[in-house]
């Protein structure tokens, strides 16, 4: 995930400042952390130090003045690549939950207490979600980013219902070993 | 576990067995008036059982159900039809269109079996079909119908008559995930505006997160906590 | 059966293991990718193997089907023996001691003979019903068994082979009967009777597994099986050929009769006649009762049996012919027994009878017999095509009542799917059967005055209609079964 890219992306739409580039970050990726203004401001001079993207003027309209930036040929070039790639699927596999799981294993604590707690935190906000989602007045931006968030914490709690499954049988296998 | 004082649907300590395989084990639930909760579980977990006998369909071996204070588990066959047919709403998997009926006088047929005419019975039959986005199904067959479209013209069925609870038991089960979004999205959005309880049995958490709270249910008993919001 | 030495020998291309059949190896065995002779000896007794594995381990429907199957098949061999053994008696006279010497003259004998071979139309009719018992499972296992790889052909022949050994059951059965009744009667038979009695007892199984295969041959066209069901429109056009079949073999044994006394081929192509024309007519009365009552109508349950009828109106119209059928003849035969035995009593009056009152009234009694016969086969047809539509929409009609609609009116919707189509028809049976009474009469009785009346008659649709009424009730507790809580579980 890179912001570089996301704002290469807005940027091919037309020359912006970054205020509005902000504005446009948010409104795409409703359910997305806001993008801060100093983060779009370094993140713009340096795609305009390597050559991606560059001012192409400024506009004062009354106020502030406020610089506007432009895709350059390479910019685009760049985006169009880096929309184009195929993602790595899962090379790493990192999550909290399954490492909370883990540590409570090797820790001696109750996995499964623990997992029907995140359970419950999951549902409260695939509740949330949906929602948001099913709202008479939703944006498609807003659906599509409930629709991808319910569909990545479906997978969570289907990973965590198995994995409960799995540590109950453990368990009862063990006892039987024990008792062998 | 819930907010509202005197539930509407109560089962209590509910047991029952299908010849010799034990579905329900004192399982026990509450059900608010205009609540929606969702039963969810692994499969053979009861929770179809469960909804049968809160539906008044099967008759636990042993417990209660109790419906506005009045024991269900006790109620003689022909009151309990008349129940399911006027107070319920009932929706399945697939199953409960008649094939041979279009899609007009399958959601016509309670109001004609509470004693409404014809041609009223239809003209409401139409209002609620409109309301589930299948007004121009109205003369087709189940079989010329989508799942998704034959979903929502079953659940125009089971609202029609104005019930105070509706039960679905896996309404998603048969549909894709668009399809099941919509008669999901339907469902809840009718039965916020008549004020209906909804139970609605599925083994997708996508479909539970459209429900208040969640009942869950292990080898035929709720299992852990209940989550609720 | 009757294909020993292809099974013994077995086919060059044909793998060992299909030679012997291990019973470990049985479907696999002769199941190689690439093969030009699929229908090698060892097949058949795999196949038959296969087709009793899926019988036994088959739920309590198939067992019904069997039973029934066996017993429509004891039913069409003893009829069969019986014409057998008379026709077997040539030209000759006999004191046979049954009937009150009604078989001892061969004219007389050819008059049974036919009745005999008429019977058998609704036994055929009966067979057929059977195969549709639990047919919706079949058609699910055939399906399955394409799946796993078998040819249609191959599939087809094993379910032929299911109905097979029920009708060889049934044959045997009426053969040990038969033989010892007709040992009784006869000192020695000939051996023109031993060999007719050898035909009918294998030709039946052999014809029942030929009859399966000849059903089937729509089904199991995909290994998936008819995932929506959606049935091709039936059409009027087989009882439209058969009504052509009937009048070509009326013309023919009017123009034979006229050459010298061919009876019993236009009482056959009347028959046919009558009987297409009767399909045909409830066919398409039922189809336009549904339509006309399924958009008037404010009652549920007339609602449900009118739109079944106008979905399906050929479902049950061979069934409901055969009543019809049944009634034409029942309240012609009534009108020209009136008619008979006025005569015969103002003959024994006058002292003109040659022989004893009891063997004109045996032959009569006999025919009504027969007919009573066909009637109970006809609704025995019609109680279980009830039955097997109720099986088949277990799972629909268990989720209308778990959805409040009460089972009486299902109930009422099941009564009046049988009702409603057989009104009109059966009137119009009882109608023709008093005019063709009433004609007869008229015409061939001399000696009569004015019109004779058989006031009995008309009782006949009635008690038909009733008869058919009380078939279709006595699939009700089917129903009561059907729709239990556990059918809305699914698989």
């Amino acid at each position: 995930m890179s912001t570089r890219h996301i704002l290469l992306g807005l940027l091919a739409g037309g020359p912006s400042h970054g205020y509005d580039l902000k504005r446009r970050h948010d409104d795409h990726f409703p359910q997305a952390r806001p993008l801060a203004y100093g983060q779009v401001y370094t993140t713009l001079q340096r795609l305009v130090r390597d050559g991606l993207a560059e001012v192409a003027g400024t506009d004062a309209d009354g106020g502030p003045e406020r610089t506007l930036y432009r895709l350059t040929a390479a910019g685009s070039r760049e985006v169009g690549d880096w929309s184009g790639q195929v993602t790595a699927p899962a090379p790493f596999v990192t999550n909290e939950i399954f490492a909370k799981v883990v540590v409570a294993i090797l820790t001696g604590g109750d996995p499964a207490a623990h997992l029907r707690a995140q359970r419950a935190a999951h549902l409260a906000r695939m509740r949330e979600l949906t929602a948001l989602k099913t709202a008479p007045d939703a944006s498609l931006a807003t659906v599509l980013a409930a629709d991808y968030a319910l569909h990545h914490l479906d997978a969570d709690l289907r990973w965590m219902t198995t994995t409960q499954d799995r540590l109950t049988s453990l368990t009862a296998l063990t006892a039987e070993v024990d008792r062998a | 576990m819930t907010n509202h004082p005197a539930p509407l649907v109560a089962a209590r300590d509910l047991v029952k067995a299908h010849g010799r395989t034990p579905a329900l084990r004192g399982a026990s639930l509450e059900l608010g008036a205009g609540e929606i909760v969702a039963v969810t579980g692994p499969s053979g977990s009861g929770k179809s059982t469960l909804l049968h006998c809160l539906a008044g369909i099967v008759r636990p071996d042993a417990g209660s159900v109790t419906y506005g204070g009045e024991r269900l588990d006790r109620l003689p066959e022909r009151r309990l039809s008349a129940l399911r047919r006027t107070e319920f709403g009932v929706v399945f998997q697939f199953g409960q269109l008649i094939p041979e009926l279009t899609a007009l006088d399958n959601v016509a047929l309670p109001l004609m079996l509470a004693g409404t005419a014809r041609g009223a019975a239809q003209e409401s039959a139409g209002e609620w079909l409109e309301r589930f986005g299948a007004r121009e199904h109205a003369g087709l067959r189940p079989g010329e119908l989508s799942g998704g479209q034959a979903q929502r013209v079953a659940l125009a069925r089971a609202l029609v008559t104005g019930p105070r609870v509706v039960f679905a038991d896996e309404p998603t089960g048969a549909l894709d995930s668009l399809a099941g979004e919509q008669a999901m999205t339907a469902l809840v959005r009718a039965a916020r505006a008549s004020g209906a309880a909804v139970l609605v049995v599925t083994h997708d958490a996508q479909v539970a997160a459209y429900a208040d709270r969640e009942v869950r249910l292990r080898d035929g008993a709720p299992a852990g906590l209940e989550v609720g919001a | 059966m009757g294909n020993g030495p292809a099974a013994g020998g077995g086919d060059a291309g044909n793998g060992p293991g299909a030679g012997d059949g291990g019973v470990g190896n049985g479907p696999a065995a002769d199941g190689g990718p690439v093969r030009n002779a699929p229908r090698a000896g060892g097949g058949v007794r795999t196949d038959l193997r296969l087709a009793w594995l899926l019988v036994r381990g088959s739920d309590r429907q198939e067992w019904w089907r069997v039973a029934l199957t066996a017993a429509g098949a004891m039913c069409a061999t003893g009829l069969g023996l019986a014409a057998v053994v008379l026709a077997a008696l040539g030209r000759d006279q006999y004191a046979v001691p049954l009937a009150h010497g009604l078989l001892d003259q061969p004219g007389e004998r050819n008059g049974v003979i036919l009745t005999l071979l008429l019977l058998q139309i609704p036994v055929l009719g009966f067979l057929g019903q059977c195969a549709r018992i639990g047919a919706v499972h079949r058609d699910r296992r055939l399906a399955s068994l394409r799946l796993a790889g078998a040819e249609a052909g191959r599939v087809r022949r094993i379910a032929a082979l299911e109905s097979g050994p029920a009708c060889l059951l049934g044959s045997l059965l009426a053969v040990a009967v038969a033989v010892p009744v007709l040992l009784a009667l006869w000192s020695r038979p000939t051996a023109l009777a031993w060999a007719g009695t050898a035909l009918v007892a294998a030709g039946v199984p052999i014809l029942g597994s030929a009859a399966g295969m000849l059903a089937l041959r729509r089904v199991v066209a995909s290994p998936l099986g008819r995932v929506r069901r959606v049935r091709p429109p039936r059409s009027g056009r087989g009882p439209g050929l058969w009504l052509l079949g009937g009048l070509v073999l009326v013309a023919v044994a009017a123009v034979a009769a006229r050459a010298g006394g061919w009876t019993a081929p236009a009482v056959l192509g009347a028959v046919v006649l009558v009987g297409a024309g009767a399909v045909w007519l409830v066919g398409a009365l039922s189809g336009l009762t549904g339509r006309l009552l399924a958009r008037r109508t404010g009652s549920p349950a007339v609602l449900v049996a009118a739109e079944r009828l106008r979905e399906d109106p050929w479902a049950a119209a061979r069934t409901h012919a055969a009543v019809t059928l049944v009634t034409v003849v029942g309240t012609g035969y009534l009108g020209v027994r009136h008619v008979l035995l006025a005569d015969l009593y103002a003959m024994r009056r006058r002292g003109e009878l040659g022989a004893d009152l009891s063997f004109y009234t045996t032959g009569l009694d006999l025919t009504a017999a027969a007919i009573v016969l066909a009637l109970l086969i006809a609704v025995a047809a019609l109680a279980t095509g009830t039955a097997e539509s109720l099986a088949t929409r277990r799972r629909g009609l268990a989720a209308q009542v778990a959805a409040g609609v009460p089972r009486a009116v299902l109930a009422r919707a099941v009564l009046l799917e049988t009702a409603l189509p057989l009104a009109l028809p059966l009137l119009l049976a009882g109608a023709g059967g008093t005019a063709i009474g009433v004609g007869y009469g008229r015409l061939a009785v001399h000696g009569t005055r004015g019109w004779p009346v058989p006031y009995a008659a008309p009782l006949v649709p009635v008690g038909v209609y009733a008869a058919c009424l009380l078939a279709a009730a006595a699939s009700l507790p089917f129903l009561r079964r059907s729709v239990r809580p556990g059918e809305l579980r699914y698989a």
